[in-house]
């Protein structure tokens, strides 16, 4: 099982299962959501097993809730080492954000103030996710419709000095970033400026709904201009990196995918190309 | 304002509907930023896997129907799910408490049939016991031989004939259907390989496959079947046995692999 994650890559969804059974395709890593494999058994295992043969895969989770005011899920942190010993990802990733508290679950990625408390409440616990899992968590940024009255600096400012004492890593959702900075006002570039290059490993490229005074990150549409030019712009500062295109509702056929993945390698390359003229 | 408390009033205000929980930015203007966004991804996300986990039920009742079902069932179950695909583990009940909540008191055993599914589809795996390996056993072996029923199998006990109903929406969301009749009888729904399975049995064969099922051995079975009335246990035991290991209902261990 080959484990090295280059190139671009797409979430595995159950459509497409099919597809990637039946012949190689020109994906290159796929991204599979733990949750759907924290089951018993049935085809879900099954067909992630038989194409874990042919792809490396990382882990994206959606309940870690790691900003969650209760304390963290023990089984669930060991059933996601499980699944992890079973299929070797080369990364597990989850969101910075919480899903619910007092033992409930809102089955959303709810925005986190970003203050220092929250810097102090997320420390230990991104060391104990770290410790069962036996390795660095991966934590994506997630697209917002609120700020909080208890904010106390912006988000970038926030998941730097979040890398800085975890030694967490980051999964850069770029359409997220466009989509916080159209809702929230700010200058998507500042974002990304502000990244730690060295603690980046992936890139997630989407498309979302633009409903005028927000933008809803809805993972059912192709990518849009504003949000290549965005990552072309990311390419040109961090360089060459993992990228992969989420796609969750009005699933396409894989080609479709695969089309827009070809846009991507070439919006990689000449930021790349423009990269190395610069340097 | 800790973060325990932020989060409480701001789930608070989603569950509860509450568009300014005094929480953000622009909330003294009237304007929770986009708060309202949360609000109703909140029900229209749970509604979802509701259709997921019922989808015969959401097509016999129909979309507006099924909505108001789904819109009381979020309002009284907030979920507890580290996965959403267990949300909706008590709709039966909550349609059981309630049945006109659904119509027709049939639609009860139709949601049952929908979970029971779900169930099976991801249900632990196990190899299913076959034909040649009854043959393999010797006679001395049989009075200790444990049976082992697949960790997928669920028998429901049914009010109304709800199959033909469940079968032709399953088909067709469209399909013509005629209403179900009251019959007491037994569903097993099981996934022998990777393809769930399901038919209806007798509640006297449902009783002998339970009772299989918690034997501690053949030996055990066959008396408990005779207790049951069975004229002719060891025969009546046979073809059986045949039957359900024909249909991969008996697993090979007790440990699912
Ligand atoms: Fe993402």
């Amino acid at each position: 099982m080959s484990s090295t994650i280059e190139g671009f890559g797409l979430g595995l969804r159950s459509e497409h299962y099919g597809d990637f059974r039946a012949t190689r395709q020109r994906v290159d890593w796929l991204e599979v959501i733990s949750e759907n494999y924290l089951v018993d058994g049935g085809k879900p295992l099954h067909f992630l097993e038989s194409i874990r043969q042919d792809y490396p895969m990382v882990m994206h989770g959606v309940s870690l809730s790691i900003g969650s005011s209760d304390a963290l899920d023990t089984d669930y942190l060991r059933q996601l080492r499980r699944l992890a010993d079973r299929i070797e990802p080369a990364w597990v990733s989850d969101h910075l954000c919480w899903t619910g508290t007092r033992s409930l679950n809102l089955h959303d990625l709810l925005p986190l103030p970003y203050n220092v408390a929250t810097l102090q409440h997320l420390t230990p616990r991104i060391a104990q996710v770290q410790d069962v899992l036996g390795r660095a968590l991966v934590i994506e940024n997630v697209s917002s419709y609120v700020r909080y009255r208890a904010d106390e600096m912006s988000e970038w400012e926030f998941i730097r000095e979040l890398v800085s004492r975890t030694g967490c890593e980051l999964l850069l959702d770029v359409n997220n970033v466009y989509v916080s900075s159209v809702n929230h006002g700010f200058d998507a570039q500042d974002f990304i400026d502000a990244m730690p290059a060295s603690a980046v490993r992936q890139i997630h490229l989407a498309g979302h709904e633009d409903h005028g005074q927000y933008i809803i990150d809805t993972h059912d549409h192709p990518i849009c201009e504003a949000v290549w030019d965005l990552y072309a712009y990311t390419v040109r500062r961090l360089g060459r990196l993992p990228t992969m295109i989420e796609r969750d509702d009005n699933i396409p056929p894989l080609h479709e995918l695969i089309d827009e993945l070809d846009v991507a390698r070439s919006v990689a390359q000449a930021a790349l190309n423009e990269r190395k003229r610069a340097a | 304002m800790v973060l325990a408390e932020l989060q409480r009033r701001f789930q608070e205000a989603v569950l509860g509907g509450n568009p300014l929980p005094d929480l953000f930015a622009g909330e003294e203007e009237g304007l929770a930023g986009g708060f309202d966004l949360y609000l109703q991804a909140y029900r229209s996300r749970l509604a979802a896997a509701l259709r997921d986990n019922f989808p015969v039920l959401h097509r016999a009742l129909g979309d507006d129907a099924f909505s108001t079902l789904a819109g009381a069932y979020i309002r009284e179950h907030p979920s507890r799910f580290r996965s959403i695909r267990w949300f909706g583990d008590s709709l039966t009940d909550f349609i059981a408490r309630f049945p006109e909540r659904v119509g027709h008191p049939a639609l009860l055993d139709l949601a049952r049939m929908d979970w029971a599914m779900r169930a099976a589809f991801d249900a632990a795996d196990s190899a299913a016991t076959k034909l040649p390996d009854l043959a393999a056993l010797h006679a001395d072996e049989w009075p200790e031989h444990r049976f082992h029923l697949m960790p997928s199998l669920q028998i429901l006990d049914l009010t109304w004939a709800v199959e033909p109903l469940w079968k032709a929406l399953n088909d067709d969301a469209e399909a013509r259907t005629e209403e179900p009749q009251i019959q007491e009888h037994a569903l097993l729904i099981w996934r022998p390989a990777l393809d769930c399975c399901w038919r209806s049995a007798e509640a006297g064969e449902a009783a002998a496959l339970r009772a299989l099922g918690e034997s501690e051995n053949f030996a055990h079975w066959c008396a408990a079947l005779a207790k049951a009335g069975e004229p002719e246990p060891a025969m009546a035991a046979a073809t059986l046995l045949r039957r359900w290991v024909e249909e991969g209902l008996l697993a090979k261990s007790a440990v699912p692999v």
